[in-house]
């Protein structure tokens, strides 16, 4: 049986429940694999992110959140609205926050907040192999996020990116961690796009109406549609 | 899987001591594909040569695990020798042992020793024996075009040579349309994978085509028919 954790968004659970769930409700991401949110912008791929890091914080599941679109304080303050608050996440060090958007001097002043550059993959690379390890040491099961793919493909050679992101992916599963990450689709070389969809697990494409699972271990393909509220993705129940 | 192509009325099972390659979209079942493969070949007691380069060897593991097919007896046994390209770059130390080796996705040089090493130790146990290198996409982005072609051409007759049934899996579209035409070209037999069928093509003319469907048990094959 494939082990799946809460999502954290409402109605993905039910929606990725198995056939052979016999009723116990275990939906959710398969543990230890990495997903693909990709869509035309603004369909909601990063109010995905948020949903999916928030509920692993408050099951006590730290976070690994690589940020180039939305600054710390942006992101703050998206919970904020949502009326969800990170400040404690951050001082006690479950979110690990690898920023390619805030300048050091304009960060938060949290330990666990490092500033990167987009234009430097290795860099990235380098701090979140370290974020990885130092979650790791004290917990056997994170969550990762890559907010988005998309942002890092543009400022750097595509192919690198790829390698980059192969590197992350076998890091972060090594740590035991479970991942989204967030592209646009259509943004790269259709080659690039293939290669991308071919190293993840799981492929979810959102285009604003309807949430559709391409691929996903343990269970075929799903549809359903979807609404972006002031709490988050809400999707509804099976259309299958 | 053999009797799956048989009682799909393809052929008398997989052509013994052929290449061939598995190809089609991402995500379509390929991998799934080599891992029944060499599973069933290892049940039957033909010794595996196992070039994983998408995953290291504790999520090769723990994937096959999920369809109920576990690899430790066999790594007991020296049935399953597996090279793990992959897991270099996760930057975790791991120790090779009789039967796993490491290598370097970005060295083909390495790799092509490696692969030497693999194929002398599986060839003594039998001179029947199966190899799988799932897959050749991630190949692809590390390394020029060319030398992956030039690597897989040496890989192929090398193990033809040694008298393995190869299976060699690759995503369409990740590279030139030309890369993909040779790669065609080099290989006894194709498989197309789309997610809903699988087409057979052999070198001796013979194509056909069956439904299939990714269960918790691997693939089952459903109905086939020959074009």
């Amino acid at each position: 049986m494939i082990v799946r954790i809460a999502s954290g968004i409402t109605g993905f659970d039910s929606l990725t429940t198995a056939g052979d769930d016999l009723g116990l409700g275990l939906g959710g991401i398969p543990e230890n694999t990495v997903t693909l949110i990709y869509g035309p912008p603004e369909v909601g791929k990063s109010n995905f992110c948020h949903g999916f890091a928030y509920y692993g914080l408050t099951q006590d599941e730290p976070c690994l959140y690589l940020t180039t679109d939305m600054g710390i304080n942006e992101i703050s303050q998206n919970f904020k609205d949502m009326e969800l608050v990170l400040d404690e996440y951050l001082e006690n060090k479950m979110l690990y926050v690898v920023d390619a958007v805030s300048n050091d001097d304009e960060s938060a002043p949290y330990d666990w907040h490092q500033s990167v550059s987009v234009r430097n993959p290795t860099d990235i690379l380098v701090k979140v192999t370290s974020g990885a390890r130092s979650i790791s040491q004290k917990n056997p099961r994170l969550r990762g996020v890559i907010d988005s793919l998309t942002t890092i493909l543009e400022s750097n050679n595509e192919m690198l990116i790829v390698r980059v992101l192969k590197t992350y992916i076998l890091r972060l599963k090594e740590a035991g961690a479970t991942a989204v990450i967030t592209y646009t689709e259509g943004s790269s070389d259709p080659r690039t796009e293939i290669l991308i969809k071919s190293m993840v697990d799981n492929i979810i494409r959102l285009n604003g109406k309807k949430i559709t699972i391409e691929a996903m271990k343990g269970i075929g393909r799903k549809e359903a549609h979807y609404q972006i509220t002031e709490r988050g993705i809400v999707i509804d129940g099976n259309d299958d | 899987m053999d009797e799956f192509l048989a009682s799909a009325g393809f052929t008398d099972g997989f052509p013994e001591n052929t290449t061939t390659l598995i190809y089609g979209p991402p995500k379509v079942g390929k991998s799934i594909f080599c891992y029944q493969f060499a599973y069933h070949g290892m049940s039957i007691n033909e010794p595996c040569l196992y070039v994983t380069a998408d995953e290291g060897m504790k999520q090769l593991q723990q994937n096959m695990i999920d369809f109920g097919w576990f690899l430790q007896s066999f790594m007991d046994e020296e049935l399953l020798y597996i090279i793990d390209s992959i897991s270099s770059l996760s930057g975790v130390p791991i120790e090779n042992t009789s039967t796993y080796t490491l290598s370097k996705i970005n060295d083909p040089t390495d790799l092509m020793v490696k692969i030497g090493l693999g194929t002398r130790f599986v060839f003594k146990k039998s001179n029947e024996f199966r190899s799988v290198f799932d897959s050749l996409t991630t190949l692809f982005a590390f390394n020029p075009e060319p030398m992956v072609i030039r690597f897989l051409k040496t890989y192929l007759r090398r193990l033809k040579e040694a008298g393995a049934t190869v299976i060699v899996t690759y995503t369409e579209g990740v590279t030139d349309e030309r890369t993909e035409k040779t790669l065609k070209s080099i290989v006894d037999n194709l498989i197309m994978f789309d997610g809903n069928y699988m087409t057979y093509k052999s070198n001796l003319g013979f194509i056909g085509t069956v439904e299939y469907e990714i269960t918790d048990q691997g693939l089952v094959l459903g109905k086939g028919e020959i074009l």
